[in-house]
């Protein structure tokens, strides 16, 4: 009875309260989001094309270097070396999604782990035997590594022909090129096969998983944007700056230093992350994304919306980054001045990305599962 | 009145006082209460060490955020990690069945605080909590009923016990729901029902209450409750009128925490330590239950023993009135430190402080070279784990630690005095991120000490 009497006086109490303050402090009513809906265009109109595209370019690129291998001549290699361009740049379009199969085949680590250790491709060609699944092993397979035996096994074209042709080593070295090659699109028709609604269907998981929680799909998916954005912060531009060295830069750590195309990567990348951010698909049609429910929430930054803030960050960010030209490596000893003003903006969207963000969608930021208090 | 009346008053209401204390109660809660603790904390260490929890935060960190004063406590390597929990694991289940009990006790509440202290970035005030209630039971004579003890040495059957030796089990209870009510009277809690107005709405999905959940008043309601329940819900367990009414109360408001919150064991160790405010009846009856399960024959006393007063004992009492001293005090620490409580967090641990705040913060180290004038960044990752990235970030003395720890890592680099400064942003109930602290400031040279640390920004309210 006394219980019971002291609760609906706790009830009356909070209910009184509620008109006076609502009103005072102007605060946002019902978020009503739909996040089944955010996840249906993500999932479906962004993260399935973009593993489609990639099998795609990634199956591409595995006849190129069979065609390659059986009959080496620089047709051939330029034809592999254009092939891999697209599936490396296809490549950045899925690199945010290391969640259910794709976490599964561990495609970040597998596919693009660089700079590419030259020294233990190389020990693994002439030894002939090795084990591209040992942890070891990861910075000498994926794209790094084809990039290396596309592109840096010699100076120009015809050198890096005769490293295929009269090398003491080319036969290994052919056959060790063709397992990264086939690596690549067996892991990607794994993954491609388990999202597809014909295969694994792990969209439908993906759509199904509605909450938060580490574990949700906007969980995962606000924790991994992140982690992909600062993969561009660290080891594609600040790292090769120098920043982690005391400002003595090492240009070839960048992504893709032999093909030299690693600026384009990078807005290619910092496009998709701000495409899973608006939910914008590739050919510019803006569905329901993160920044929909941000506004929803009235999360607010300073005095302004933080979806604001975010959105004329990447536009800033991107601005940086176009003033970027390739080689990067070359950009980075020679005039580094705009690469380190690159670097300063993509450093700032990380507190508005990792801490704003999710603080406000209350996402738990981090990749362990662990107990709360 | 006169002053001899006020002396007579005084005397008899502490002789009552003293006599309540002293009664002689059944020994059966309290040994029902060890079963269960013992019970519940073999089955979250075995779900602690099955989860691979031993691995990722015991074994793979390079780096630990040690206590201030508790820096020799060393994690032990994967074999030795893997041991103690063993160890701890054991001896729950030794306090669950009554053998060995002292030891196991004293095992149990040496082995687990132990490992607490080993990584503030662990710290849960559940674990808290569990460190406090296991140095109560190692103290208390709760293996001396129904326990494999007394079964080994029946002259150790105690049936009955001083009610102070309960009420200490009981008192640690209270402790924790009032402390974490007082806690929750803050402005952001009760008016502007943060942060449940954060947590609730993300659980729109669920069944039957789920659309409720983005409702401002379900958050409001959920916030008051939460204060009331957690002030007043001792009260009402320990009245013989109202306890079943609360008990269920307990039930289902710590089973919607856990249906909402991911808060692991922590609820079902309060659904069942709670009962140690039942009548001695009920636990008789559970006793008489599990035997009936086991099929443990009853123990027919030849006497039926007590505790005699004794000078052990008065040394005992006198240890519980020191704890629970420091348990009153410990709390309210936070007094002597300027600024706000939740963002400064100076004397935030240990005051059973839960669920009153959404805080979360990046926080960017710079390392200068003050003789050649170079400079860097630090990558995180490169050193902490991403749990314990995300605990540094929001909490200055962890911040702090890692700054030190990174000066010597430089130092052995070869730069001789290295100048460690950061940048961190921290948003605090929905506030946007904003400066934490005075990025200028050399961290390699303030001191790690309990003082207050003057280079936490204060929390504007509009920046």
């Amino acid at each position: 009875m006394q219980i019971k009497l002291g609760i609906s006086a706790v009830l009356l109490l909070a209910v009184a309260f509620l008109p006076s303050c609502e009103e005072k402090s102007k605060e946002p009513g019902k978020a009503d989001f739909d996040r089944k809906a955010l996840l249906t265009n993500i999932g479906a109109n962004i993260i399935l094309p973009a593993y489609q595209a990639f099998k795609a370019s990634t199956d591409e690129l595995n006849n190129a270097v069979g065609q390659f291998m059986a009959n080496p001549s620089e047709a051939g290699l330029s034809n592999a070396q254009n092939k891999f361009k697209d599936a490396y740049k296809a490549y950045q379009a899925i690199s945010l999604f290391e969640f259910g199969p794709a976490e599964q085949e561990l495609i970040r680590a597998s596919f693009n782990t660089f700079p590419a250790s030259v020294s233990k491709i190389n020990n693994n060609i002439s030894a002939g035997t090795y084990d591209l699944n040992t942890a070891s092993n990861l910075d000498a397979k994926g794209f790094p590594a084809l990039d290396y035996l596309l592109f840096g096994t010699g100076s120009n074209a015809q050198a890096i022909l005769t490293q295929y042709t009269t090398d003491a080593n080319a036969a290994k070295r052919k056959k060790y090129l063709t397992d990264l090659s086939q690596e690549i699109k067996t892991k990607t028709d794994k993954v491609n096969n388990a999202w597809s609604a014909s295969g694994g269907n792990y969209l439908n998981t993906f759509i199904t998983a509605e909450g938060t929680d580490v574990g949700s799909s906007l969980g995962q998916l606000v924790n991994q944007l992140n982690f992909d954005y600062e993969i561009i912060k660290n080891p594609k531009v600040g790292i090769p700056l120098g920043i982690k060295t005391l400002g003595t830069a090492i240009p070839e750590n960048v992504e893709a230093y032999y093909s030299g195309m690693s600026a384009e990567l990078t807005r290619l990348q910092i496009g998709n992350i701000e495409n899973v951010y608006l939910g914008r698909d590739k050919q510019g049609a803006n569905g329901v994304g993160l920044d929909d429910y941000l506004i929803k929430l009235d999360a607010k930054r300073g005095e302004g919306s933080l979806h604001d803030a975010i959105t004329s960050q990447f536009s800033v960010t991107k601005t940086k980054l176009s003033a970027l030209a390739d080689p990067l490596a070359q950009m980075i000893r020679t005039n580094p001045a705009p690469v380190n003003e690159a670097y300063n903006e993509v450093h700032k969207g990380v507190v508005l990305l990792k801490t704003d963000m999710p603080s406000a969608l209350g996402v738990l930021i981090t990749y362990q599962d662990n107990d709360g208090d | 009145m006169s002053n001899k009346a006020i002396n007579y008053e005084w005397f008899m209401l502490n002789s009552l006082i003293i006599k309540h204390l002293t009664f002689s109660i059944s020994t059966a809660p309290l040994a029902v209460f060890r079963m269960l603790f013992g019970g519940v904390m073999f089955a979250s260490v075995v779900r602690f060490i099955l989860k691979g929890w031993v691995y990722e935060l015991y074994v793979q960190p390079k780096f630990y955020f040690t206590y201030y004063g508790f820096q020799w406590v060393k994690p032990l390597g994967e074999a030795g990690m893997y041991i103690l929990f063993g160890v701890v694991a054991l001896s729950a289940f030794l306090m669950m069945i009554g053998l060995f009990y002292r030891v196991a006790a004293a095992l149990f509440f040496l082995g687990f605080t132990y490992i607490e202290l080993i990584d503030k970035s662990n710290y849960l005030n559940h674990y808290y909590f569990i460190t406090v209630t296991s140095f109560l039971l190692m103290l208390l004579p709760a293996h001396r009923y129904f326990s494999l003890d007394v079964w080994r040495k029946p002259a150790l059957q105690l049936d009955y016990i001083p009610r102070w030796m309960l009420l200490a089990v009981q008192a640690q209870l209270a402790f924790v729901y009032i402390f974490a009510g007082i806690a929750k009277l803050n402005y952001d809690g009760l008016f502007r029902a943060m942060p449940l107005r954060i947590w609730l709405p993300p659980h729109t999905h669920q069944p039957i209450i789920g659309p409720f959940m983005d409702e401002p008043w379900v958050a409001y309601l959920f916030s008051w409750f939460g204060a009331m329940y957690d002030l007043f819900i001792v009260f009402f367990l320990a009245k013989k009128q109202t306890r079943l009414m609360a008990y269920g109360f307990v039930v289902v408001f710590h089973l919607m925490t856990a249906w909402l919150f991911p808060i692991g064991m922590f609820p079902y160790i309060m659904i069942l330590l709670t009962l140690v405010f039942f009548p001695a009846d009920f636990h008789e009856k559970m006793i008489r239950f599990i035997r009936r399960i086991t099929g443990g024959k009853q123990l027919v006393p030849l006497q039926v023993r007590s505790l005699k007063p004794s000078f052990s004992q008065n040394i005992l009492l006198g240890l519980l009135v020191l704890h629970f001293a420091v348990q009153l005090v410990v709390p309210f620490r936070y007094l002597l430190y300027p600024g706000r409580l939740f963002w400064t967090e100076q004397g935030y641990r240990f005051s059973w402080r839960v669920m009153l705040m959404e805080k979360a913060g990046t926080v960017f180290f710079y390392v200068k070279d003050p003789a050649s004038g170079r400079q860097g960044e630090v990558v995180n990752a490169d050193f902490l784990t991403p749990n314990q990235e995300k605990m540094m970030a929001t909490q200055p003395d962890m911040i702090l630690q890692f700054a030190h720890f990174l000066a010597g890592h430089y130092r052995q680099q070869g730069i001789a005095s290295p100048v460690i400064t950061a940048e961190s942003y921290v948003t605090l109930n929905g506030s946007g991120s904003r400066l934490f602290l005075d990025g200028t400031v050399d961290l390699a040279k303030q001191p790690e000490s309990f003082a207050p640390k003057t280079w936490i920004l204060p929390f504007i309210e509009h920046p």
